[in-house]
């Protein structure tokens, strides 16, 4: 389980003034649990996800995943960037054993994991190619590949689909499901797509800027039909689903009249 | 892929000859390439020599002919010029631009990774490297000649003087390139600082160091021939001076030629490198 308890950020801003960027955010990501944070730019996610990577330390405030308390960055969360920060220099295959590479795992180990990553991406045709000769969704996929070889206890997603196409989005989404369900991580994703939130988390958190906090919880199952369907239409056209849509649309319009309003 | 495959077809097979083919109006000088026009201009200055040195518009002494030009060569290679052998001249000279290339790399990169990735080593460095490093070199040659003495210490000094502020400037700004969530991603994996160093910081670096290594180069040749001129027995420079002083302008041009040919030599082999070591420079 991973625990964020009362994580407060303060940053100092170019003119002097104090920033309060991540206002006693509490909560938990069970086992298998895929949490979405979700909120306009400014809400605090990358903050908070930055904190849970151990990139950012906190004010106040404490983060423990499975018991151990959080003090920086290791394998044991794989994060996956808004912007795959993919080696120009080494093969789609080295880039996705770097974590086994950097633990010291042997030349075929190394290779035989990266293949079996790569198949479940896949993307099993281009272990030899350079990043720079793949889509922008292909490099996606390595970088999510790349994050699993470490088998970490949680994955870290920082708007992971924010620069692709809706097409390639939504078979992205699945592709990410279908590795959510068959791996049993833990998940924590952020974005801005309301309905991204609501179709892959088993939890959204709505954070509210300034200072970026959680303004409201909501304990969701969608993500369960389309792991057992595999189709999103039926979901995206339910009843329910637009409903919790504009609610969640209303909430995080309420954040941002009460921040103009102050 | 499919783009290119398809557009390859386009253009080997035109199953209408009569299709106008168009794109997007380019500005400037564009992407097309200018070899055609560089041959042609060559040709163009060759022939202007020749004409104007045969049909004698400028004093003989002033502007030799091309073809006594190419004969110089032939006399130069099998007689020597100033007491020394051409072969003699030319490795005297690339054994003084090798040589402080070589400590000029050795030193430079080292301290310029260090430049980037230390605040202390930065504010310590940056100090005197910033203060020289404009100076032009022949300003400070005849400091070297009285530190040193006129043997080849203080010319490969001056050499390695020149080469090193560019190399040094350039493995910094290598460093200081790299981008953030790079070194994070390295991090999230379990990296180590010299796993760190050795797998992110320094492959990031090398495309920047080795343009700096072609730009380092170009210098040295530059300051090369001017150390030659001054303070020699052997080298094109001083071939160059000594020919100079008996109004052998012949002797002058073919000096140039070796020295454009080296530089340009060298300038190809660090280029060959930059495609042999970082091919993605620029992608991604």
């Amino acid at each position: 389980m991973l625990k964020v308890d009362h994580a407060s950020v303060f940053f100092a801003a170019r003119d002097g003034r104090t920033v309060h960027a991540l206002d006693r955010v509490s909560f938990d990501i069970p086992d298998q649990g895929f949490v979405v944070a979700l909120g306009a730019s400014g809400c605090g996610k990358s903050t908070l996800l930055n904190a849970i990577a151990g990139f950012l330390p906190l004010s106040k405030g404490s983060i423990t995943l499975d018991g151990r308390a959080v003090t920086g960055p290791g394998a044991d969360r794989g994060v996956v960037f808004q912007k795959d920060a993919l080696l120009p220099w080494k093969s789609v295959l080295d880039n996705v054993a770097l974590g086994l590479t950097f633990a010291g795992i042997g030349r075929r180990e190394r290779r035989e994991r990266a293949e079996e990553l790569l198949r479940l991406v896949g993307l099993a045709d281009f272990a030899e190619a350079a990043p720079y000769e793949l889509s922008g969704g292909m490099r996606q996929r390595v970088g999510i590949a790349r994050a699993l070889a470490t088998d970490p206890g949680i994955l870290l997603m920082d708007e992971p689909f924010g620069a692709l196409d809706s097409l390639t989005r939504e078979q992205m989404q699945e592709l990410l499901i279908s590795v959510w369900a068959r791996t049993a991580k833990k998940v924590f994703f952020i974005t801005h797509s309301i309905e991204e939130a609501l179709l892959l988390g088993t939890h959204v958190l709505v954070m509210s800027p300034r200072p970026g906090r959680v303004v409201k919880r909501f304990d969701i199952d969608f993500v369960r039909r389309f792991v057992e369907s595999g189709d999103t239409r039926p979901i995206k056209t339910a009843p329910e689903f637009s409903e919790l849509r504009e609610e969640i649309r209303a909430v995080l319009h309420e954040g941002e009249n009460l921040r103009s309003a102050a | 892929m499919s783009e290119i495959i398809q557009s390859s077809k386009l253009t080997s097979a035109p199953a209408q000859p009569d299709v106008r083919l168009v794109k997007m109006a380019e500005f400037g000088a564009g992407g097309r390439s200018t070899l055609g026009i560089s041959l042609a201009t060559a040709a163009a200055i060759l022939a202007a020599w020749w004409a104007v040195s045969h049909l004698g518009l400028v004093p003989h002494l002033f502007l030799p002919r091309p073809d006594e030009v190419v004969r110089q060569v032939g006399n130069i290679y099998r007689d020597g010029y100033a007491g020394a052998s051409l072969a003699d001249h030319v490795s005297a000279s690339l054994f003084r631009i090798v040589v402080a290339a070589l400590i000029a790399t050795t030193a430079g990169i080292p301290l310029g990774l260090l430049m980037g990735l230390s605040r202390w080593a930065k504010g310590i460095l940056d100090t005197p490297i910033e203060f020289y490093w404009p100076l032009p070199p022949l300003s400070y040659l005849p400091l070297m000649i009285i530190w040193l003495g006129i043997g080849e210490t203080s010319k490969i000094t001056l050499l390695v003087l020149a080469m090193f502020a560019p190399i040094c400037l350039s493995a910094q700004a290598g460093v200081r390139s790299l981008p953030l969530e790079r070194v994070n991603a390295a991090r999230a994996l379990g990296a180590s600082r010299l796993q760190l160093f050795l797998h992110i910081v320094l492959p990031s670096a090398l495309p920047e160091i080795l343009t700096g290594i072609r730009i380092a180069l170009g210098v040295g040749w530059g300051t090369l021939v001017a150390a030659e001129l001054i303070a020699s027995t052997r080298g094109i420079g001083y071939m160059i001076m000594s020919a100079s002083q008996f109004l052998a302008t012949d002797v002058v041009f073919v000096g140039i030629g070796i020295i454009a040919a080296c530089a340009f030599t060298f300038s190809a082999l660090v280029r060959a490198a930059e495609a042999l070591l970082v091919p993605w420079k620029g992608k991604l």
